[in-house]
C-alpha cells in the first residue's frame, strides 16, 4: 500500500519541519507570551520536572496542586492537593484551586478544556539541555525573577562540567547505551542526558539523527555492542539475545531505583544530580583504557 | 406486552436519565460541596455549571449516539456482535487524533487550519475518512458482507499507520492510550450543542429509514422483493452511522462496549420494530454511559476510574445477569 | 382484453449466468393468470433461480421478464411490489420480532414513507394469518416458535401484501400434511379471486395438483404444460430418469419410486 507509506512520509516531512519547540525568549512551547500583568500566586503543575523548577527558583510557596508524579522536594509535595496524572488531570480538582495559570505540556489533551473555561496554561517541553534551559528561563520569567534563572542555570551546568572534570581521563570513549524505558526507548546523543554523557566523554550507541528518545530495535543494540548499559527502569525484563551482550557478560549494567530513576529521567533543575549518578555509573562500570572512538 | 412494554421501556429511560443528571452535578472531586456554596461561591458556579453539568449531558448524549449507532450498525449488517466501530471508523478517528498531536500546536503556516480543527475536528474526520475509504474498497453498500471485510481491512490498515506514528513520535503514546480507554472528561459546553444537534439528526434519519433494517431482517431479497430501494437507504444508515460515531469518538475517545451492549439490553426488554428500538437503544446507551461516568467519579473519589472499565463492568454484568436467568427459564420450562 | 393481459408473467429467452457457469440457458416460459403453476425438477436444475429471475431479484445475462405484459425494468419499485409477492427459500427470520410484526413489514407496498398502520393493513395481517392458522400466536417472537410454525408466519407475510402475482420457493418447508393440505387450499382461494400463484416445489406429490407444471433440467426448460396433460406428466418422469411412475390414485395424480 503506497499510498499509506506516501501519507508516513508527508507526516514525517512536515513534522521534522517544525521546531521542537518555538525558538524565541519570552514565549511558551506554543508561542505565548510568558509575561502576563503580576506574577502569579497560584500555581498549578502538571509535569513533575515543572515542579521542581518552581521550587528550584524558590517559589515553591506559589504551588498549590501538582499531578501525582511530581516527588520533589518530598515534604512540599506532601502537603499540597493532587488533582490527578498528567494526561488524566481531574479538571473539577484544578478549576477548586482557582489557580493564576496551569503548568504542562503541549500535548496535555486537558489543555484546549482549560482555556475553554478560562485558565491561563503554559506550555513547557524539554528534551535536550537547550530545551530545558530556555524551560528554566520561562519559568523565571513567569516568576519574576530572570536573574534567579540564570543562576540556576549557571549552578547546575558548573555542577554538571565538575562532575565530568572528576572522571579519571581513561574511561573517555567509551560506548554507552541508556536506556530509558520498555520499548527499548533509548536516550539518545541529542537527548539531554546523552549531552550530558557526551560532556564526561562517552559515546552514545544512539546518534542524533534517530532523535532524542527513539524507540530501538534489540538489534541494532546488539550490533552496536555497548561496553556500559545504563538502565533508567529497573523492571523492565531484558529481550531475547541480550544475554549475549558484552556489557551483560561483564556485569556492566547500571540499573536504578525508582528515586534515582526520577532524578535521571526528568529533564529539570536536577540535571546535576543525574550528571552525579551517571558519572558513578561510569566510574564503576566503565573498562579502562577503552580505545577511543567506535 | 408489546405496547405497554415498550412504553415501560420508555419512561423508565426517561426518568433513569432525569435521576442520573441530578446525580451527575452533585458528584465530582470537590464533592457536594460545590453545590451547597453554590449561591455565594463564583467557582463552585463554575464547577457545576461549567463542568459538572456539560460533561453529564455530554456522556448522556454520547451514550445516545453509540447507542444509535450500534443499533443501526447490528440492524445493518444483521450481526449481534457488530458495534459502532465496525466499518474502521475507530481506528480513523485514532489516526486522525495521533495526526493531530504530532502538530500539536506547531504547525507550520500551510497546515494551520489543520491545527485549529483540533483533535476532536481531526478525530471526526478520521472516523468519516475510514468510513468512506470502506465504502471505496467495498464499491458501495450493495454487499453486506464485502462492506464488513472492507471495513475490517480499512480498520487494520489505518491502526497500523497509528502505530508507525506513534513509533515515530514517542511524545504521543500516553494521550494516544487515554484517548484508546475513553474519556468524559473533556466535554463542555459547545461540544454538548454539537453532539445534541447531531444526535437530533441522526436519530431522525434513523427512524426514517428503519424500515430497511426491518426488510434487511427477512433478507436482501425479500427486502428487495418489498419494494425498498435497499441501495440508497443503506447509504443512508451508512451515513448515520459514521456521523454519529464519528462525533461521539471525537469527543470522548474510543469507548468500548456502549455501541454493543445497548441494543443487546433493549432486545431483552421488548421486541419491537426498528424504528422503535432505535430509538430505545439510544437511551439505553446515554444511561449507560451517563451511569458509568458517575460511577468513574464517585467511586474512589478525589481519584478518577477510566469511564471505558466501567461501561464495560455495568454493560456486562447486566448481560450476564440477563443470559443467566434466560437459561434458567428455558430449563425450568 | 389486450394481448398484454394474456400472461402474468413471461420469461423471454432469459440466461443467467455466474463465475463463468450457465445457471440458466435460452429459458421461455409463459405463466397463465389465474393458475397455479409449479415448478419442478431434480437438484441444481435452477428452479429458484428461474423464480427468482420471474421475480426481478436475479441480475439477467440475456433476455428479459415482463410482469403483465411490460418489461420488469419499466414498473417502479413500489408498483411491481404491490403487484409482486415473494416467499424465499430458507428465509432468515428477525427472530426477535413479533410474529404480527413480522407479518405486518408483508405490508411495505402500501404503506406510505413514515405513516402508521393503517386499519386496512391491519385487517389484512390478520387475514392473512387466519389464513395460515397463525393467530394464536401473533405476539410471541419468531425465536419462540417451532419451524413450522414459524414456516406459517413467513407464509402469511407473503399472503398480507394482498399481491395478485405470488412467487414461493419451497413454501411447505416444516410443515407437515395437514398444514401443506391448509396451504393447497389457501392457494385454490386465492386462484379462485383471480390470483397466480408459482412455486417451486420438490414434494411432487403437491406439485401434481398444480394447474401448470414447468419441468427443468441442467439450466433448461425441458417442458411446459398443463398437468392434465400426458406428455407433462411424461417429462416429468423422464426428467428424474424415469425413476419415479406418476399413477392417478383416488382422482388424484400421485409420484411413486420405481
Amino acid at each position: 500500500m503506497l499510498s499509506i507509506i506516501f501519507f508516513l512520509e508527508a507526516i514525517s516531512a512536515f513534522a521534522q519541519a517544525l521546531p521542537s519547540q518555538i525558538d524565541s525568549i519570552g514565549t511558551d512551547g506554543l508561542g505565548r507570551p510568558v509575561v502576563q500583568g503580576e506574577v502569579p500566586r497560584r500555581i498549578v503543575s502538571l509535569q513533575p520536572a515543572l515542579t521542581e523548577a518552581v521550587c528550584a527558583l524558590g517559589e515553591c510557596q506559589r504551588l498549590v496542586g501538582v499531578d501525582r508524579y511530581s516527588s520533589w522536594p518530598a515534604e512540599v509535595i506532601a502537603a499540597l492537593p493532587i488533582v490527578g496524572g498528567g494526561f488524566d488531570p481531574s479538571l473539577e480538582a484544578i478549576v477548586a484551586l482557582q489557580p493564576d495559570v496551569v503548568l504542562l505540556t503541549r500535548a496535555a489533551p486537558i489543555r484546549p478544556r482549560l482555556e475553554a473555561l478560562g485558565v491561563r496554561t503554559l506550555a513547557l517541553d524539554a528534551e535536550n539541555q537547550a530545551g530545558v534551559q530556555r524551560m528554566v528561563d520561562s519559568l523565571a520569567l513567569l516568576l519574576g525573577k530572570p536573574e534567579a534563572g540564570r543562576q540556576l542555570w549557571q549552578r547546575v551546568q558548573a555542577s554538571i562540567d565538575a562532575t565530568a572534570r572528576a572522571l579519571p581521563a581513561d574511561i573517555r570513549g567509551v560506548r554507552v547505551y541508556v536506556e530509558v524505558s520498555r520499548g527499548p526507548y533509548a536516550a539518545g546523543a541529542s537527548s539531554y542526558i546523552g549531552e550530558i554523557l557526551a560532556r564526561m566523554g562517552a559515546v552514545n550507541i544512539v546518534p542524533p539523527e534517530m532523535g532524542a528518545f527513539p524507540l530501538v530495535s534489540p538489534e541494532f543494540v546488539l550490533r552496536s555492542a555497548p561496553q556500559v548499559m545504563i538502565q533508567g527502569n529497573a523492571d523492565t525484563p531484558p529481550p531475547p539475545g541480550w544475554e549475549r551482550l558484552e556489557a551483560v557478560q561483564a556485569q556492566r549494567v547500571c540499573r536504578f531505583a525508582p528515586q534515582q530513576a526520577n532524578i535521571l529521567l526528568r529533564p529539570g533543575p536536577r540535571m546535576d544530580e543525574a550528571a552525579q549518578l551517571l558519572a558513578q555509573c561510569l566510574l564503576e562500570k566503565a573498562p579502562r583504557h577503552a580505545p577511543v572512538g567506535n | 406486552m408489546p405496547r405497554s412494554a415498550i412504553n415501560w421501556l420508555g419512561s423508565a429511560l426517561v426518568l433513569a436519565s432525569l435521576g442520573l443528571l441530578v446525580l451527575g452535578i452533585a458528584v465530582g472531586s470537590t464533592g457536594l460541596e460545590s453545590l451547597w456554596r453554590l449561591p455565594h461561591d463564583a467557582v463552585a458556579r463554575q464547577i457545576v455549571w461549567e463542568i459538572r453539568l456539560p460533561r453529564s449531558l455530554g456522556a448522556w448524549l454520547a451514550g445516545a449516539l453509540l447507542g444509535l449507532a450500534g443499533a443501526v450498525s447490528q440492524g445493518l449488517f444483521r450481526n449481534p456482535l457488530a458495534d459502532p466501530y465496525l466499518l474502521g471508523s475507530a481506528s480513523g478517528a485514532a489516526l486522525g487524533s495521533a495526526v493531530a498531536l504530532v502538530f500539536a500546536g506547531a504547525a507550520p503556516a500551510g497546515v494551520l487550519w489543520l491545527a485549529r480543527l483540533g483533535m476532536t475536528g481531526m478525530a471526526f474526520a478520521g472516523a468519516a475518512a475510514a468510513v468512506f475509504l470502506a465504502l471505496m474498497l467495498a464499491q458501495g453498500a450493495q454487499q453486506g458482507l464485502r462492506l464488513l471485510l472492507a471495513g475490517v481491512v480499512v480498520g487494520v490498515v489505518l491502526g497500523a499507520v497509528r502505530d508507525a506514528l506513534e513509533l515515530r513520535y514517542p511524545d504521543i503514546l500516553q494521550p494516544m492510550k487515554a484517548f484508546g480507554l475513553g474519556s468524559t472528561a473533556f466535554v463542555g459546553w459547545p461540544a454538548c450543542a454539537l453532539m445534541l444537534g447531531t444526535w437530533l439528526l441522526c436519530a431522525g434519519a434513523a427512524w426514517g429509514l428503519a424500515r430497511a433494517l426491518d426488510g434487511l431482517a427477512l433478507g436482501e431479497a425479500t427486502a428487495a422483493s418489498l419494494g425498498l430501494p435497499l441501495g440508497p437507504m443503506r447509504l443512508g444508515l451508512i451515513a448515520v452511522l459514521a456521523l454519529a460515531t464519528g462525533t461521539a469518538v471525537a469527543q470522548t475517545g474510543l469507548l468500548a462496549f456502549v455501541g454493543l451492549a445497548a441494543p443487546h439490553l433493549v432486545r431483552s426488554l421488548v421486541q419491537a420494530p426498528h424504528r422503535i428500538s432505535v430509538l430505545l437503544a439510544s437511551g439505553m446507551g446515554a444511561v449507560l454511559l451517563l451511569a458509568a461516568d458517575i460511577l468513574a467519579r464517585a467511586l474512589l473519589a478525589p481519584q478518577e476510574l477510566p469511564v471505558g472499565v466501567l461501561t464495560a463492568l455495568l454493560g456486562g454484568s447486566y448481560l450476564l445477569l440477563l443470559m443467566y436467568r434466560r437459561r434458567s427459564r428455558d430449563w425450568s420450562s | 382484453m389486450s394481448k398484454a393481459a394474456a400472461h402474468a408473467l413471461r420469461a423471454a429467452s432469459v440466461g443467467v449466468q455466474m463465475r463463468q457457469r450457465w445457471i440458466l440457458e435460452g429459458v421461455d416460459v409463459a405463466i397463465p393468470p389465474a393458475a397455479w403453476t409449479a415448478i419442478v425438477g431434480p437438484n441444481g436444475a435452477g428452479k429458484s433461480t428461474l423464480l427468482r429471475a420471474l421475480a426481478g431479484l436475479q441480475p439477467l445475462a440475456r433476455g428479459h421478464v415482463e410482469l403483465l405484459g411490460q418489461p420488469l425494468a419499466q414498473w417502479s419499485r413500489r408498483a411491481r411490489a404491490r403487484q409482486l409477492a415473494w416467499l424465499g427459500q430458507g428465509e432468515a427470520a428477525p427472530t426477535d420480532l413479533r410474529s404480527y410484526d413480522v407479518v405486518m413489514l408483508g405490508r411495505l407496498p402500501h404503506q406510505g414513507w413514515l405513516a402508521a398502520p393503517s386499519a386496512a393493513d391491519h385487517a389484512a395481517v390478520a387475514q392473512a394469518l387466519h389464513a395460515t392458522h397463525a393467530w394464536a400466536w401473533r405476539e410471541r417472537p419468531l425465536a419462540q416458535l417451532s419451524g413450522g410454525e414459524r414456516q406459517r408466519v413467513l407464509l402469511a407475510r407473503a399472503l398480507a401484501t394482498q399481491a395478485p402475482v405470488l412467487l414461493m420457493d419451497e413454501p411447505l418447508a416444516n410443515l407437515d400434511p395437514p398444514h401443506q393440505g391448509d396451504w393447497m387450499a389457501t392457494v385454490r382461494q386465492h386462484i379462485a379471486q383471480g390470483a397466480t400463484v408459482v412455486s417451486v416445489l420438490h414434494e411432487l406429490g403437491i406439485a401434481l395438483q398444480a394447474d401448470r407444471l414447468i419441468v427443468m433440467q441442467a439450466g433448461r426448460v425441458l417442458h411446459q404444460g398443463a398437468t392434465a396433460d400426458a406428455a407433462t406428466r411424461a417429462a416429468l418422469e423422464a426428467v428424474f430418469d424415469h425413476r419415479i411412475r406418476v399413477r392417478q390414485v383416488e382422482g388424484k395424480w400421485m409420484a411413486f419410486l420405481e
